[in-house]
């Protein structure tokens, strides 16, 4: 057993007993300088606690399911790793803005609906049959979309963004971003599907950039930059006499 | 009430704290550039004001001229620079331009910008003192 011990304080929360989560503090061992916080977490899983309740999957920043905060900030636990903060304690706790559900577990019911709301797939005016062969794009085409379509889901920046934390019912940036995804995807044809929720009040106009989102995409998405494009965007078609078009 | 609603009471509601923009630097300085807009309106309402006046003619117009009306307008200035500079700054990322089907630089877009910026300052600066004289 390594001599390296780092302190983890986790939210506990237990909605059958608790009023408001809690910290508890956990001793665990370095034992490895490519420790990140989740292995710490699964420690504490398997040889402490078994009752901390956390999501995690890949284990690679893939999947986006271990978003946690770290030390105040919305960070991917699989990809932060512990060195950075040794020897100071670690505070891990649930996502910001998020209602909590247990321990770090947050409810996601909101941001899943908001990302059905923007319809994030390829619409198409008409299907054609795949015996037509397949919507081919140039580099070009796909480098006009590309950054966007790195977004993993993992709603780090809604823990960021002190927009949705005052008002939950913005769209937000993921989504926004997604959104800016397939509308500039060159086989879509679904802007106008999108358009009533992107435009609305409570959609890209209720940003007041702040820009914290894109600072902590682990992604390197600038769900900022989609968001204020889409407010040219719609500035453009509706003062243009050609905006509508098609 | 359903099961779904009785688990939803038992969800903890996160509220975002009324000293939330002191815990992040980036959080400090856009509520900084936010509060800026504020002053920067009241001298563009006091403008409004000198305008009414002048068009009452000489007689009714008398501009502030207090030392604290100055300090304060080189104040204003400042805040208008710095938000002119930042919005400038981001038009190389907002604006998506194409030319002959080749994307446009976003750095060419931000320095045509500035440009356009110190060309219309540079008009509007001599319109002014064409009419002082």
């Amino acid at each position: 057993m390594p001599d390296k011990k780092v302190t983890i304080h986790a939210t506990r929360y237990d909605p059958d007993k608790d009023e408001k989560p809690r910290l508890q503090a956990y001793e665990v061992p370095f034992y490895d300088e490519s420790m990140v916080v989740l292995d710490a977490l699964n420690w504490i899983k398997s040889n402490a606690d078994g009752s901390l309740s956390y999501r995690w999957s890949c284990r690679m920043g893939i999947c986006g399911s271990c978003g946690m905060m770290v030390n105040g900030t919305p960070k991917l636990t699989c990809n932060a790793f512990v060195r950075d903060y040794y020897p100071r304690p670690i505070l891990v706790e649930p996502l910001n803005n998020f209602p909590v559900i247990r321990d770090l577990v947050i409810d996601m019911d909101d941001f899943m609906h908001k990302l059905k709301a923007i319809q994030p797939w390829i619409i198409r005016k008409q299907e054609m049959p795949l015996g037509a062969g397949e919507h081919r794009q140039t580099n070009e085409q796909i480098d006009d979309f590309r950054q966007f379509s790195q977004c993993i889901n993992c709603m780090l920046c809604y823990a960021a963004c002190p927009v949705y934390g005052l008002n939950d019912e913005f769209l937000g940036p993921a989504a926004t971003a997604l959104a800016r995804r397939y509308n500039l995807d060159s086989r879509d044809q679904g802007l106008k599907q999108r358009l009533p929720v992107l435009a609305d009040p409570e959609g890209v106009w209720e940003c007041s950039f702040v820009g914290e989102c894109s600072v902590v995409c682990p992604k390197g998405v600038d769900p900022a930059k989609a968001i204020q494009q889409t407010k040219l965007d719609t500035t453009m078609r509706f003062v243009l006499p050609y905006g509508n078009r098609e | 009430m359903s099961t779904e609603a009785k688990a939803a009471l038992r969800e903890f509601r996160w509220h975002m704290p009324a000293n939330w923009w002191t815990r992040n630097r980036h959080y400090f300085l856009y509520v900084v550039r936010e509060f800026t807009a504020l002053p920067l309106a009241l001298w563009l309402l006091w403008l409004l004001v000198e305008i009414k006046r002048a068009g009452d003619g000489p007689t009714r117009y008398a501009p502030h001229e207090s030392t604290a009306f100055v300090v304060f307008s080189v104040i204003v200035l400042l805040f208008a620079l710095y938000h002119s500079y930042t919005f400038l700054s981001l038009t190389g990322v907002i604006i998506r331009l194409k030319v002959f089907d080749r994307p446009v630089p976003p750095r060419l877009i931000t320095l045509a910008m500035f440009g356009a910026w110190a060309g219309a300052s540079v008009v509007i600066g001599f319109v002014l003192i064409w009419f002082a004289r």
